[in-house]
């Protein structure tokens, strides 16, 4: 899979629907998921080490699939963070950030919702949920939760 | 203020034992190039920074980075948890043993731990961002160096990744660094 020439398509945009998006320069920006799996929302700003491709993240469960969700739209938030930082005026970058913000909170209540609190803020269950296992440094039952 | 979110920034699941590993990548959460001085460079560096892109900068990537550290422990944690006493001696991890049981202490690959002299903070901010540019590129090498050491796709995931936020974040530094040398800086 590590080695595999699974090369990305940047020419499409996940998100259906989404009619400023059609505005936006393709090239520039990846979306959630590729920019995710390769750790770079910056299409041209990518450089590979060696020969070595970015994994592809295949889930094996619902958990894992809605915690990749979550993960996805952090990422996506946090990249373009930075380079918000010091592009405040790149209106491109900020309705795409204004956008994963929103999916990205439909995302954790989705998982929320199905396996328990990401914060300590998630408080609408009938008893403290917050303690519970596992935490992101345990890999119980091999799930990829963390 | 921080906030915990509890999941890491990038999926982590080791599967196999490798105390040797667990060894050198320890380096990555407490050595001179790792995430914990990455993480405190920055975060004290930004009290001091001009104008607001570089106090927002510099107080994202900490607190990215301060991420970073989790991961690298996590590594850490699950390469090691299922160690005997005598496989950590085999892999010179007797001494560590010693003194932190199964513990996750951030020192270098050499178990020297984590000092505070491996980042400055001058006051100059032109002096300031360079160190933190250099800091991204020598956290990228040791990143490079610590996949060059594996052969485990479940750690070279997760290394790939966070060699490429050593790559975005110099992009980021970088830019600063011009925009403040175009102020006269």
């Amino acid at each position: 899979m590590l080695f595999n020439n699974n090369d990305f398509d940047f020419s499409f945009f996940e998100i259906p629907g989404s009619e400023f998006q059609l505005e936006i320069d393709r090239n520039k920006f990846a979306n959630p998921n590729q920019g995710f799996q390769k750790g770079n929302m910056m299409t041209n700003e990518y450089i590979p080490y060696r020969n070595f491709n970015a994994v592809k993240l295949v889930p094996k469960n619902d958990r894992e699939q809605k915690m990749l969700k979550v993960m996805e739209y952090a990422f996506a938030i946090t990249d373009l963070n930075l380079y918000l930082d010091i592009h405040p005026d790149d209106i491109d970058a900020y309705r795409l950030y204004q956008r994963y913000i929103e999916e990205g909170k439909k995302a954790q209540q989705d998982y929320i919702n199905s396996y328990g609190p990401l914060t300590i803020s998630n408080a609408n269950f009938k008893t403290y949920e917050w303690e519970n296992n596992p935490w992101p440094w345990d890999d119980k039952e091999g799930d990829m939760y963390v | 203020m921080f906030k915990y979110i509890k999941h890491t920034n990038y999926p982590i699941n080791i599967q196999k034992k490798d105390v040797k590993m667990a060894k050198y990548l320890i380096t990555q959460f407490g050595g001179p190039n790792g995430e914990l001085a990455a993480s405190m460079r920055y975060f004290s560096q930004k009290f001091n920074m001009p104008d607001e892109k570089g106090k927002a900068l510099l107080n994202d990537i900490a607190t990215e980075e301060l991420g970073h550290c989790e991961m690298i422990a996590t590594m850490v944690h699950q390469l090691t948890k299922d160690a005997t006493i005598e496989e950590l001696e085999a892999c010179g991890l007797g001494s560590m043993f010693t003194e932190h049981g199964k513990g996750i202490y951030p020192t270098d690959s050499n178990g020297v731990p984590f000092t505070v002299s491996y980042f400055a903070v001058t006051g100059d901010v032109i002096a300031d961002i360079q160190e933190d540019m250099a800091a991204e590129q020598k956290a990228r090498a040791v990143y490079e160096n610590l996949i060059d050491l594996t052969d485990d796709e479940d750690l070279i995931g997760p290394l790939l990744w966070l060699r490429q936020r050593e790559v975005v974040h110099f992009n980021r530094f970088q830019e600063l660094y011009n925009h403040y040398k175009k102020l006269g800086y």
